[in-house]
């Protein structure tokens, strides 16, 4: 059984908050990029791109970050490797710039951990913000996120499952008994 | 029912027929354009002293109900409709707008062609006087001209005491400057425990209380007569605790952030007009009610961001602190009457005190 915890009017609603608390933190938009993690972060990132264009008319570039070959929101063995993230679709400099990282689901901070690494090889950001949808808890790095649209406290036995209207047929985020 | 005059201080006169109570009535002549919610509309203490045009011809035919009141006490002026129902075949209703007015005390008139009436005033400056009165001789027109419209509205409707509305979730402040109770229904929808403060509350008055949020109520009447005191204590609370304001709150919000007013040349109050959400670029309905707006021109950029605006008449309908998680809207949220879809920002409130809990 699914259970819908976050519906489409308010992953909408999150989406423009952390949007505003973006603005909020960084004094504006000056130096933003924003990174989504694939495949559900990369449209969450386009999102508050264009949240942000709406409110301030100003472009802020935005890129995709490839993550292999594990799903953090799917259980996963500890001896499971770590995950693998490598820059797709950047075609700007991260040099000096304020990064905002987009993923969907923060778990145990492994695929954070690992996009930050990829996000270093490219570069040297003068800062990392973490935005997420949904934070579920079970980190097993010390990792938080700056912006979290909705904290889901969750046992590992459970799943979260976010979808996006881009690629699947809505907004919404469920959790579901393993 | 008696024949009865509505006159304006332009000195022309409208013979109609009176309808609720028979009390003869002075005051400013607010036309409203909403199709529904006449109940909600004579309750909702903005409209303090003020008598009511209403442009939908058909009033009357929901009956009053239980529902629908936002203010224990009506302190509308009086009523200028069309036709008039006594009729109502509404599950909910209670008694005939006829008795509740004259329950009231409120006199009300019928038969006035009310659309030719509020184009009329449409093209007069505003704001306009005018009576319903029995006879319409020069004796009327001199104590209508030697009536003088009061600017202590928010001292004459809101609390002059606190008040709780106790609930188990979040805790809430609201200032009252008027407020209608679509505002507390909302807040008590979603579980806060609410204390309503009167609106000379200061900053440390709210703070002493350690409120999760703060909601500034709509009300009545002009801000600037308002005074200082209020704009500090919002300027001092912004920075503090997540800030929500409606209506006339707003327009505070916007004063104390250094933005200023101007009288919109015709008062609007309707929900008709489509407003932009500018952060997804969408369009909602609510309701409105507004002599001023807040001047496009005068918005510190660096310190507000407009996030909603009429795409009618082009004024600026909602602002955001760029700093802190304090937001205002110019509309009624509470969806009473009007459109639901903007109760939405109730929740936005709500998650914006969640989120400052971390």
């Amino acid at each position: 059984m699914a259970k819908v915890v976050v519906d489409a009017m308010a992953m909408q609603r999150a989406l423009t908050r952390i949007t505003y608390e973006i603005i909020e933190r960084n004094k504006g938009v000056d130096d933003l990029v924003i990174l989504g993690i694939k495949t559900r972060g990369v449209y969450l990132a386009r999102r508050i791109a264009s949240r942000l264009q709406q409110l301030e008319n100003v472009t802020v570039p935005v890129g995709d970050l490839d993550i292999t070959p594990y799903r953090d929101d799917i259980e996963h063995d500890a001896d499971s490797a770590e995950p693998e993230v490598t820059a797709a679709n950047i075609d700007f400099s991260v040099e000096g710039k304020k990064v905002i990282l987009v993923d969907d689901v923060l778990y145990t901070g492994r695929t954070i951990r690992a996009a930050m690494s990829a996000i270093m090889d490219l570069g040297r950001p003068k800062s990392i913000n973490l935005a997420v949808l949904v934070d579920r808890g079970h980190r097993e790095l010390p990792i938080r996120a700056d912006f979290v649209g909705k904290n889901i406290p969750s046992s590992q036995h459970e799943r979260i499952r976010v979808s996006v209207s881009e690629i699947d047929d809505r907004d919404a985020v469920e959790i579901q008994q393993a | 029912m008696a024949k009865r005059y509505l006159i304006l201080e332009d000195g022309s006169a409208y013979a109609g027929e009176g309808f609720g109570a028979g009390a003869t009535t002075s005051g400013e002549v607010i036309t409203n354009l909403s199709l529904l919610g006449y109940q909600e509309i004579i309750t909702n203490q903005i409209y303090h002293n003020q008598i009511l045009i209403f442009s939908q011809p058909a009033i009357g035919n929901v009956g009053i109900n239980h529902d629908s009141y936002e203010s224990i006490l009506p302190t509308a002026k009086g009523m200028v409709v069309r036709d008039v129902t006594n009729i109502s075949t509404n599950r909910l209703s209670r008694l005939s707008l006829d008795e509740f007015l004259q329950q009231h005390n409120i006199p009300g008139i019928s038969g006035i062609d009310t659309r030719h009436l509020i184009r009329k005033l449409r093209h007069m400056d505003g704001p306009v006087k005018g009576s319903i009165v029995d006879v319409a001789d020069a004796h009327a027109f001199d104590q209508l001209n030697a009536t003088v419209l009061t600017n202590r509205q928010v001292d004459q409707v809101a609390t002059p005491k606190p008040y709780p509305n106790p609930d188990t979730g979040k805790n809430v402040v609201v200032i009252d400057f008027g407020l209608k109770h679509g505002i507390l229904r909302q807040l008590s929808e979603r579980r806060c425990n609410v204390t309503v403060l009167p609106w000379t509350a200061s900053a440390q008055d709210v703070l002493n209380l350690d409120p999760d949020g703060v909601l500034l109520s709509t009300g009545p009447g002009s801000p600037l007569d308002l005074g200082e005191g209020v704009l500090e204590m919002i300027r001092t609370i912004q920075a503090e605790i997540p800030l929500f304001a409606i209506g006339l709150g707003h327009e505070l919000f916007a004063l104390a952030n250094g933005a200023s007013l101007r009288p919109l040349p015709v008062e609007y109050h309707g929900s008709s007009h489509p407003i932009r959400r500018i952060i997804t670029n969408d369009i909602i309905y609510a309701a409105q009610g507004q002599g001023y707006a807040v001047d496009d021109k005068t918005i510190d950029r660096d310190r507000l961001i407009t996030t909603y605006v009429d795409l009618i008449n082009g004024t600026v309908q909602g602002l955001r602190h760029r700093d802190y998680p304090a937001f205002s809207v110019q509309f009624f949220t509470d969806g009473a009457p009007g459109p639901h879809e903007s109760r939405d920002l109730f929740d936005e409130f709500m998650e914006a005190m969640t989120a400052r809990e971390g």
